[in-house]
């Protein structure tokens, strides 16, 4: 009986997403591959048995079953793997959102509540629940995410080293419903819109001063990273016109007849989910966020 | 510097070409009627051609064979205004003539060839064409590959009891490629020795389409319904569909090999040994502490892979591969995922 050939590399098959598809179609040349991710969603790794011998510590890891590729794009490679020189990391940074010193999140539907017109933003009470102005959004709360090592084994009046913090974030977010604003500055720029209406904004420290700082705070007041701090992003939801001025766009993703507490009379939403994640680190956090309109 | 991305140098990136070819058999019982009673026989009221399927054409599962028609040239014998769909036969030979063999110096549609030499020697001026279909023809017929039987018996009511095979024999290397439309080679039966004059059709393997001589049916009864029957009765006395149905009633077996052309862009992900051993999968870190460093930092970082992704440049998500496990990664290791796009 003869050996198996295990020599040479792996080969495997790719599909075209959707995305690579539409751009292959248009044929202007934006279909050019240049870089490569690699990716891990399926895994589970609070299966890795931190109790067992090295050799039988990711048994269960290894016998995951692996899905076959998804076509959309936004399906994949949800979580990619990292490259960092040092292997001498034990912390990672995360990405969380701080509730405690913008209190944007509305803690009765966890979810963040943007009223989508003026009329809306005049029935609102935010001393009963918080919201997020869509029309004039600077009167609005807005969305603060924290990065930095969330452990309390590490003082945050130590520095995040240097390779760990994250400087650009991407952020996207369904552009028929909204899309980026600072609450101080100009309005985020669009880097692409996908095929699924999916817009990409690319926010970075020093470009952005008004969405991406440095969190320089070394004490807990106000904070949720336990450990050292790397920086803040900061942003408002700046409702389409769509949803606006129409009620078309609720009457086709969302749905009408809803009481909301801390709004005056019922209104239509269209619930969606807004994901940050950092451009160097990878680390990613979804918010889910509801768009609200008054009938 | 964390990073998520790695650019692919032009040394990560190579094109190749791969042919492949799948046998096809089409056994005559489908196509003589036998199976299916004509269901799977599809007839137009233009009357110019037949189409065949593997299976009842009203069903969604039918795949389209092949069309089978007939003509012949306005200079030959047969052209007569009182033949049955004449003009309609004369105009058929011409649309193929003029895509498969092209034209004179003069503009004027050339006629097939017996040799493919288009300087002299005999032509095939009355013929039946057999047109593949793309779906099993795909980007061309495999040379040399191409067998067609027919029953050669005289009599209508058994035709298969002597039979009469038909190929491109050495056309794997004697082809000729003169035509505007491709390659293709002369047809011969099994026993016949090539030569200038006992050629009995052609074969285009680019176009997916076989010419075949009315002569090569000799005295044979084609249809029993028609005076005389033979091949040239009915193809001056009937309709082409009729002709159709007098092919179809002598096939017996058709087999070739078709070509398919498979242009694959090969990415090499290099994952270096410091590259990719950490992960942003939300289950990896337990606060913000990595769970495979089982709380020892200098514990060796590890991490699984399950997909890869092709991006753009400007981190678009153009393609993915998927591998059959998880691959761990660690900082003892190096790796190369060959991922392969076909086109």
């Amino acid at each position: 009986m003869a050996f198996l050939d295990n020599s040479g590399d792996i080969i495997i098959d790719a599909v075209l997403t959707d995305t690579g598809r539409f751009r292959l179609a248009k044929g202007d040349g934006s279909f050019k591959i240049s870089k490569f991710a690699l990716g891990d969603d399926e895994i589970d790794y609070a299966l890795y048995n931190t109790t067992a011998s090295t050799a039988t510590a990711d048994l269960e890891i290894m016998q995951t079953p692996i899905l076959e590729a998804f076509t959309n794009n936004a399906s994949s490679l949800k979580s990619k793997l990292v490259s960092i020189p040092r292997n001498n990391i034990l912390y990672m940074p995360v990405l969380k959102a701080n509730n405690d010193k913008e209190n944007a999140l509305n803690t009765t539907l966890d979810m963040y509540v943007v009223a989508v017109d003026e009329t809306t933003e005049n029935n609102t009470d935010q001393a009963t629940a918080p919201f997020l102005f869509g029309e004039n959004f600077t009167n609005g709360k807005h969305l603060r995410i924290d990065q930095g090592i969330d452990s309390d084994a590490i003082s945050p009046k130590f520095s995040i080293e240097s390779d760990l913090e994250e400087t650009q974030y991407i952020i996207e977010i369904d552009n028929r419903l909204g899309s980026i604003v600072s609450q101080t500055g100009p309005a985020a720029r669009i880097a692409f819109i996908d095929d699924d209406n999916i817009a990409s904004y690319y926010l970075t420290m020093g470009t952005d001063q008004s969405y991406v700082t440095k969190n320089a705070s070394t004490t807990e007041a106000g904070e949720v990273i336990s450990g050292p701090r790397g920086t803040t992003l900061n942003f408002s939801i700046q409702s389409s016109i769509e949803l606006n001025t129409s009620t078309f766009l609720f009457n086709q993703l969302g749905a009408s007849g809803l009481s909301l507490s801390g709004v005056t009379g019922n209104v239509r939403y269209i619930d969606t989910t807004v994901r940050i994640q950092g451009a160097t680190t990878g680390a990613q956090i979804d918010l889910p966020v509801r768009f609200v309109k008054s009938e | 510097m964390a990073t998520i991305f790695k650019t692919l140098s032009s040394d990560d990136i190579t094109s190749t070409r791969t042919l492949l070819h799948e046998n096809v058999p089409v056994t005559g019982t489908i196509v003589s009627g036998s199976t299916y009673e004509d269901n799977n026989i599809k007839n137009y009221s233009h009357g110019m051609f037949q189409s065949v399927y593997d299976y009842p054409y009203l069903s969604s599962s039918a795949n389209h064979l092949f069309d089978l028609s007939c003509g012949y040239a306005s200079g030959s014998g047969m052209n007569s205004s009182t033949n049955e769909q004449n003009s309609k036969k004369i105009n058929i030979y011409s649309q193929m003539a003029q895509v498969l063999v092209g034209y004179d110096a003069t503009g004027s549609v050339l006629r097939f060839d017996r040799d493919g030499d288009l300087s002299g020697g005999s032509k095939l001026q009355e013929a039946y064409f057999m047109n593949l279909s793309r779906l099993i023809a795909k980007d061309e017929l495999k040379k040399g590959t191409f067998s067609f039987q027919i029953g050669s018996n005289t009599a209508y009511a058994s035709p298969f009891n002597t039979q009469l095979t038909i190929g491109d024999f050495g056309a794997d290397t004697t082809f000729r490629a003169n035509s505007p439309a491709g390659e293709y080679a002369v047809l011969y039966t099994s026993s016949a020795t090539p030569n200038a004059d006992s050629g009995v059709g052609l074969l285009y393997y680019q176009a997916g389409v076989a010419v075949l001589t009315a002569s090569v049916f000799g005295s044979t009864i084609m249809d029993d319904s028609s005076t005389g029957g033979t091949a040239e009765a009915i193809l001056t006395g009937s309709n082409i569909q009729t002709n159709a149905d007098a092919l179809r009633h002598r096939f017996y077996n058709l087999s070739f090999n078709n070509t398919i052309e498979l242009n694959s862009t090969i990415y090499f992900c290099n994952a270096n040994h410091n590259e990719f051993n950490y992960s942003s999968n939300p289950t990896y870190l337990s606060s913000s502490s990595i769970r495979v460093k089982t709380g020892d930092a200098q514990n060796a970082p590890s991490s699984y892979i399950t997909s890869v992704g092709l991006y753009s440049a400007d981190n678009e998500l153009l393609a993915t591969a998927k591998v059959s496990e998880p691959l761990k990664k660690d900082p003892s290791s190096t790796m190369t995922l060959r991922v392969r796009l076909d086109y």
